[in-house]
């Protein structure tokens, strides 16, 4: 392992800072019939803002669901069970936002089909739909082995962590893949690292603890390099 | 003066690092601000604060205000009132002088510039006359016009629609407009008098100018005494309180003058304060931000119980001082509060009692929120995110047509 430790890269990981501007479109659902509607005509940017872009706004501090529909489910219309069913969806598991939409859509009328009443947000609570356009730069930090790499996730904003691991999927046009593993992967013979990366269920995690989580799996294949970031 | 590495203690240096990349990126390019007021208000409060600092990040900021009579003024307060929402009669005549009054300041103006940031309805209309001495025009909307009167903002769409970008606080203001429309919070600046430290000598020297003693808990309420912030509500929450639990109320904030409801609020707050020696009505000038934030800070208990809100700016400042805010689920204090964890929203006079209970009677509870509130402003509506935010929208518009931008 330690000859692992001093290999460096070939071309050095670069990380990248992302700045995300959301865009309200001025429409709006109040119930869940209009949400379902929605999902079906609005544009795809709008369903993924909801589904993964909108982490990086600014949001409840400590949200257990992963995406702005099941929040809003559980929070504005007060919906438990659809909340929970929203929250297992996965988008990553979907080839693209086509289906992506497909499968949310479908969730929604299945779930509608059955009530013998249409979920209402409370006042105050309606779901403003956005899409966002996103500036990227390139950091200041780079890493050209493992331990820098372990060391620069504790400094890099989590706007990094989110680009490296959400964009980066459409990005890579890979849907498993995200710069590090790739980056591994190409400079490092450790394909039970890659593999263990890949495995991380990033959706359901917050950015934090996609930090967190990756300083862990790390230290766990390559030995105990870096502190775990505060 | 107040350096941007200042800031660096607060958000941490990558944060300021951040904004020098972002602003070198984009280069050296000139902005201007344009609003109608250099002193008073929101705007005037952000932009003296955020022009200095994009002028320490290198780029060539001005701000420029528009001058105007009083029958201009008279006019832009009833756009102000019409957006958001009161039924307001604009004749032809007056909406000429708002025109004619725009167009002597475009013939005064001599600048020529790469983005210009108009603010506000106020100098909306310079576009009709100066189209050409700016490459990109974006208009900068800080009104709650979620429900405008349609009148006047099918009067102002004409005007806006000429623009490149328009920017509103919440997406629930957006609006059905022909170019992009992008969303920033406001923010506010913790080196401000509002929200600088302050030592326990200058909170009690504020308290003892004021006459409020610290013998109970304090429940604070800062704001204009109109209908939205509900302080009658307030007072009803408090005495609903009062019969379990000692504790005195300060409703502090200025007069509505330009709310046609206004004096009639002020009448019932009077009113329903009448005869509570532990309730205190505070009549503040406008620029009394030492002694607003000596309030917050003495303060236990932070209301903002209104029924309809723009941001609410308030709440933000008071979880930046580590209070528990207990506030109305309305517009952004939505965005803000999330119940046992930044704070609490309540839905009537009821609710915002028993939440006033709650926090007395666990302070252990009342502490961890507070702490919790100020890590949330610190993380997202701190100025240093609205300069982040102000480089990365002109980039975007600078780059018009693309989502994704890499520099």
């Amino acid at each position: 392992m330690p000859k692992i430790l001093d290999h460096a890269a070939e071309n050095s990981f670069w990380f990248h800072e992302c700045f995300l501007m959301p865009m309200p479109i001025g429409r709006k659902a109040v119930n869940l019939r209009e949400l379902l509607e929605a999902i079906r005509y609005l544009d795809e940017s709008v369903l993924y803002y909801h589904l993964i872009q909108s982490r990086l706004a600014p949001g409840p501090a400590a949200v257990e669901y992963p995406n702005d529909l099941a929040y809003w489910a559980a929070n504005a219309l007060q919906d438990s069970k659809l909340a929970e069913k929203l929250s297992s969806f996965d988008p990553f598991e979907y080839e693209n936002m086509g289906e992506v939409r497909q499968a949310v859509g479908d969730i929604l009328e299945e779930y509608l089909w059955d009530l013998p009443y249409i979920p209402w947000a409370r006042s105050g609570f309606e779901l403003h739909f956005c899409h966002a356009s996103t500036v990227v730069i390139r950091s200041e930090i780079s890493a050209q082995t493992l331990e820098e790499l372990c060391l620069a996730l504790g400094k890099v904003g989590l706007d990094s962590l989110y680009y490296h691991f959400f964009e980066a999927r459409w990005r890579l046009g890979v849907r498993k893949a995200d710069d590090f593993s790739f980056w591994i992967e190409n400079n490092f013979d450790l394909p039970d690292l890659v593999r263990a990366i890949r495995d991380l269920d990033i959706y359901f995690y917050s950015l934090k603890e996609i930090r967190e989580t990756l300083v862990g799996v790390i230290n766990q294949y390559v030995g105990e390099i870096c502190d775990q970031p505060e | 003066m107040i350096s941007l590495n200042d800031y660096a203690a607060l958000v941490g240096p990558e944060v300021i690092g951040q904004l020098h990349r972002l602003a070198e990126r984009l280069g050296p390019r000139r902005f201007i601000h344009i609003n109608s007021t250099r002193s008073g208000g929101g705007v005037a409060e952000i932009l003296s604060r955020a022009v200095p600092l994009l002028q320490q990040l290198g780029l060539d900021t001005g701000w420029e205000v528009i001058h105007g009579d009083q029958d201009f003024f008279e006019v832009t307060k009833a756009f102000h009132n019409a957006l958001q929402g009161f039924k307001v009669n604009l004749s032809p005549k007056m909406l000429n002088h708002y025109q004619e009054i725009n167009r002597e300041n475009a013939r005064r103006f001599t600048w020529e510039t790469d983005f210009v940031l108009v603010h506000d309805p106020q100098p909306a209309y310079l576009i009709e006359e100066m189209r050409a001495r700016a490459k990109h025009w974006i208009w900068r909307c800080h009104i709650d016009v979620s429900r405008p009167n349609l009148q006047v903002w099918r009067f102002l769409r004409g005007i806006v629609s000429q623009y490149d970008a328009s920017v509103f606080s919440m997406s629930q203001f957006a609006q059905n407009l022909p170019h992009p429309q992008y969303l920033i919070r406001p923010s506010i600046d913790p080196f401000s008098e509002k929200n600088r430290d302050l030592t326990p000598e200058e909170i009690q020297a504020v308290l003892a100018r004021l006459g409020i003693d610290r013998d109970k808990p304090i429940i604070l309420q800062v704001s204009r005494f109109d209908s939205f912030k509900d302080p009658v509500g307030v007072i009803q929450a408090f005495r609903l309180v009062r019969r379990h639990t000692p504790c005195k109320l300060v409703l502090a904030g200025g007069e509505a003058t330009d709310d046609p409801e206004g004096p009639r609020i002020f009448a019932e707050v009077m009113e329903a304060a009448n005869g509570e020696p532990d309730i205190q009505i505070l009549l503040l000038p406008p620029d009394a931000h030492h002694e607003v934030n000596a309030l917050q800070r003495a303060a236990n208990i932070i209301v903002q119980k209104s029924t309809q809100e723009g941001f609410g700016l308030t709440v933000t400042e008071a979880m930046w001082k580590g209070k528990p805010v207990i506030g109305g689920a309305a517009g952004g204090i939505v965005l803000q509060l999330q119940d046992y964890n930044t704070g609490f929203l309540v839905h009537s006079p009821e609710g915002c009692a028993f939440r006033i209970r709650y926090l007395l009677h666990r302070p252990e509870m009342a502490r961890r929120m507070g702490q919790l509130a100020r890590e949330f402003v610190r993380q997202h509506f701190l100025i240093t995110r609205h300069i982040r935010d102000y480089l990365t929208l002109v980039t975007l518009v600078d780059n018009p047509g693309s989502r994704i931008i890499e520099l």
